[in-house]
């Protein structure tokens, strides 16, 4: 199978800081991949590149299938609650039904908070709906910042469990973080790096 | 229900639920207005004034109280629904992002802010006439009330298209407050000489105040002011079109995708498994 997402020379910089240099890569289907570097190396830029909300200088990205992009920053609206997300968010991907944000929340273990409005929510418990809002129409690709920061062990534990099983089914995930835990779980590790990704072999720290 | 009219309904609902859990908004309508036009009432003299209509060069009398009312009316509702809509717009502008980049079709998100307004706007201008109404009887209630509609659409619209573009909220509110006192202080008839109608005639609020004058104290209905009103509105509502339009397009083409049909560009909802460059 061909990839799902091909990267060429992605080039960007902030006013004269040039951040990325020329990133290569290629997310082929049912991989697991993750992207570590530096706080500041330019992570959740190529991020917001991928998922469509900045425009690089330079550079190609092609994409296959439908994707999910799960921001670093939370992105929610205090005055609703996580059922109303749900339903908002049900509307935009054009769902028939909730079923599957309802297992998410099972496997993320915070179903009992469906009736609570976002503003009052433990930081945690608002990444978990923040990263559940990127998953619920079942993406083909998976953009993921930082996605367990602010989590308990248990629900670390979780959410590999459930990038796991997303690549088993054939779904391709991209993790981006600044640790660089779990590299046994990957399929394969990128360093992010003065601008370029490197292989990122024998990074765990 | 077609699905994009059920897409609008469904965003409407929710961002009038935005609305009434802004307490602090839901709390000037109840305790503002009142305060505002019930001042009016007794803290100004009731002495019987003459003053020029500048519209129409009318000579109208009123009572200096009642016309207090009107200015003071006015005031509220832009002040409270520009705050309302500046609110809205501001805290909610990077989710409407989100959600119009995961699909949800821009139009109708835009819609359904400019039913929320239209819906805030008559809601409190209703109200403040009916409060007006309590103390005296407006010789053409319904005009008033028309008329009061007329600047807080205008101001709402300012509001969201400050609300797009300010940095920082205390921005956004300080100049819609300093927008309404300005606008609505110059154009005090009493107060002000009028030596200078040109620009009156120019104020954000001319059209509204110049009906809502001629509703409280006599017969005309002078349909040219909310015209003039109705210009401004347009142009407000056109600015924060733009704005938003500006806000939640996608990076990838620059352009805004319509997201129902799975724009190639739309790539985070894509529908269909298809290809797309940008370089
Ligand atoms: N909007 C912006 N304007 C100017 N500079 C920016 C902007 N966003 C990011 N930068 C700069 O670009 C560089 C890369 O930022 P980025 O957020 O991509 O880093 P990161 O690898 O995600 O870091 P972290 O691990 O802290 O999340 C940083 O030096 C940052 O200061
Ligand atoms: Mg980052």
């Amino acid at each position: 199978m061909g990839a799902l997402m091909k990267v060429a020379g992605i080039h960007h910089a902030y006013g004269g800081r040039a951040v990325l240099r020329g990133v290569d890569m290629e997310l082929p289907r049912g991989s697991l991949v993750g992207i570590v570097g530096e706080n500041g190396a330019g992570k959740s830029t190529l991020l917001k590149i991928l998922a469509g909300e900045l425009r690089p200088d330079r550079g190609v990205v092609r994409h296959e299938g439908r994707f999910g992009y799960c921001p670093q920053q939370v992105i929610l609206n205090d005055s609703f609650t996580v059922r109303q997300h749900l339903e908002l968010f049900r509307t935009a991907y054009s769902l028939p039904d909730l079923r599957r944000a309802e297992e998410i929340m099972e496997a993320l273990n915070f179903r009992e908070y469906a009736g609570e409005r976002v503003g009052a929510l433990s930081g945690g418990t608002r990444q978990k709906l923040n990263l559940t809002l990127a998953l619920i129409h079942d993406p083909d690709v998976l953009l993921l910042d930082e996605p367990y920061q602010g989590f308990d062990w248990e629900t670390y534990v979780r959410f590999w469990q459930l990038a796991v099983q997303l690549r088993t089914s054939a779904q391709s995930v991209l993790v981006v973080s600044h640790l660089a835990y779990d590299v046994d779980r990957l399929d394969v590790l990128w360093r992010l790096k003065e601008g370029v990704l490197c292989a990122g072999a024998g990074l765990a720290s | 229900m077609s699905p994009s009219l059920a897409r609008f309904v469904i965003a409407t609902r929710f961002t009038l639920i935005e609305h009434v859990r802004n307490r602090f908004a839901v709390a000037l309508v109840l305790l503002f207005v009142p305060l505002w036009i019930s001042l009016g009432q007794f803290m100004i003299v009731d002495m019987g004034v003459s003053f020029r209509l500048w519209a129409t060069g009318e000579i109208l009398v009123a009572r200096g109280n009642e016309l207090t009312q009107i200015s003071g009316a006015l005031n509220a509702v832009t002040l409270i629904v520009g705050f309302a809509m500046f609110s809205v717009t501001f805290s909610s502008g990077t989710f409407d992002r989100r959600l119009a980049m995961a699909g949800y079709p821009r139009p109708q998100l835009l819609l359904a802010k400019v039913a929320s307004l239209v819906l805030a706007s008559a809601v409190v201008s209703l109200y403040a006439t009916a409060v007006m109404w309590a103390y005296w009887s407006p010789r053409q209630p319904v005009l008033l009330a028309v008329s009061l509609f007329s600047a807080a659409v205008t101001y709402g619209a300012v509001g969201v298209a400050l609300g797009t573009v300010v940095r920082r909220e205390l921005e956004g509110i300080f100049l819609v407050v300093m927008i309404s006192v300005i606008d609505l202080a110059l154009q005090n008839p009493i107060a002000s000489k009028g030596a200078d109608t040109a620009l009156v005639r120019l104020l954000p609020s001319y059209g509204a105040m110049q009906s809502a004058s001629a509703a409280g104290f006599s017969h005309s209905v002078l349909l040219s002011c909310l015209g003039v009103q109705l210009v401004w509105f347009v142009g407000a509502a056109l600015l924060s079109l733009l704005a938003f339009r500006r806000r939640t397009r996608s990076a990838v083409t620059g352009r805004v995708p319509s997201s129902t049909q799975g724009a190639p560009c739309s790539l985070p909802t894509a529908r269909r498994p298809k290809s797309t460059t940008r370089s």
